[in-house]
């Protein structure tokens, strides 16, 4: 497999687990960047150039609530998850546990048959 | 901050008007935000410390197509029938000019080359227009109503899909429209005396002498037939045995037919001193006879890959 074929495959891997991410880290409200450093210091590394507009994506779909604020002598943008956005986190999080023990089952079965 | 404002304006001008302002007030913060931390690490920051962040956030078209996907022209949903949709249209502007140029050209004394300009001219035409208005009704509804009506997808059953046969079986709509095409010429090319004027009867010379001329009118009930037979496919657009035997019988008669011309003589009304000097006639009827018998060729061949799939299926 091309270096170009893995990135692609893993961008489309990582797609989904990045709005579930998202929507996990804004449970209490963050502005763009504090989002970025709470997502790298808990090991998802994104780039500024998609998540700034991901999150905006969930805020027009109505998932995120959004606020202007002053902080730091500055204005920030914060978000916090909306009411249907924790309803749906919680429909995603279900999900994904089930899709995960699943995967794990058979990652695990495709990693013994490999040994 | 120069090259802040600069990367938020380039990223903006990708944006639709509405979007800008807001996108680009966000962005700002953001960056400003990621400098901010920078410099809580290292200080002063230069120019070049910027360019790098920017750099980072990646290429201002990207970042905008990031806020902003860029929407295809044709809803995805749309697709099928706006392809089905123009292929209709299209053949359908192919038989009618087909009908115009064919006149045109009967009645006035315009050459093989001359038709066949008019009637791809006219046609290139007809194409610009139906593509134009068609695209840009399919990008209104696109844009107005996203999703199309989906009930198809849920009221079908699997019983009533058409048998599985062989990659032949589906009818290409090109195909058909080719043959009703040459349908409408042949009946226009045998009929177009009773239309034209006397005088411009008078002023025009038809090819066909008038015995098979004659012959052609006896036979023009093949291409009514034709006609019938290609709209029953266009109704169906997959082959069935009783399709593929009223297309072998249809193409059998026609190869008989245009056998049956080849054997008129003389064949072609010709002014013999148009060609003095060019052609002997008799090179000329030879050389259409020995056309017609490939032409003949054609329905034959059908018929017999119709048999074919007759004793396969």
């Amino acid at each position: 497999m091309t270096t170009a074929q893995l990135d692609k495959m893993r961008l489309e891997l990582r797609r989904g687990v990045l709005v579930l991410a998202v929507l996990g880290s804004l449970k209490q409200p963050h502005y763009g960047y504090s989002l970025r450093k709470q997502l790298q210091d808990g090991g998802i590394d994104i780039d500024e150039g998609t998540l700034y507009p991901l999150i905006r994506r969930l805020a027009d779909q109505g998932l995120l609530d959004s606020e202007w604020q002053q902080g730091e002598g500055r204005e920030r943008r914060y978000y916090q998850l909306s009411e249907l956005g924790t309803t749906l986190l919680a429909q995603l999080t279900d999900e994904w546990q089930h899709l995960n023990s699943a995967l794990a089952t058979l990652l695990g079965g495709a990693t013994e048959e490999k040994q | 901050m120069e090259l802040v404002k600069r990367y938020i304006a380039a990223v903006q001008r990708e944006l639709p008007d509405t979007k800008r302002d807001e996108i680009g007030r966000e962005l700002h913060a953001n960056i400003m935000d990621q400098l901010d931390a920078l410099q809580e690490q290292k200080g002063q920051l230069t120019d070049f410390d910027i360019a790098a962040v920017l750099k980072s956030m990646g290429h201002p078209r990207a970042v905008a197509e990031q806020f902003v996907p860029p929407q295809p022209l044709i809803s995805p949903s749309y697709m099928r029938l706006y392809k089905h949709t123009l292929f209709m249209v299209l053949g359908i502007l192919f038989l009618l000019q087909v009908v115009d140029s064919t006149s045109a050209w009967l009645s006035s004394q315009m050459g093989l080359l001359g038709y066949l300009h008019s009637l791809a001219s006219g046609f290139l035409q007809d194409v610009l227009l139906a593509f134009s208005s068609i695209t840009l009704t399919f990008w209104l509804m696109s844009r107005y109503s996203p999703a199309q009506d989906r009930k198809y997808q849920q009221n079908w059953q699997p019983e009533l899909l058409p048998e599985a046969g062989p990659g032949w079986q589906h009818i290409p709509l090109q195909d058909i429209f080719t043959d009703l095409a040459t349908y409408l010429f042949l009946l226009i090319v045998i009929w177009h005396p009773l239309w034209l004027s006397q005088e411009q009867l008078e002023a025009s010379r038809f090819l066909l002498t008038d015995s098979a001329h004659q012959l052609l009118k006896w036979a023009s009930p093949l291409p009514l037939l034709g006609i019938a037979n290609s709209l029953w496919q266009l109704r169906q657009r997959l082959w069935n045995k009783q399709m593929l035997i009223a297309n072998v019988l249809l193409n059998a008669a026609f190869g008989i037919a245009i056998l049956l011309l080849a054997t008129v003589d003389p064949l072609l009304n010709l002014d013999p001193g148009a060609w003095q000097g060019v052609f002997e006639l008799h090179q000329l009827e030879r050389a259409a006879v020995t056309g017609l018998v490939i032409t003949a060729m054609f329905p034959l061949w059908e018929v017999l890959r119709d048999i074919l799939r007759l004793r396969k299926g």
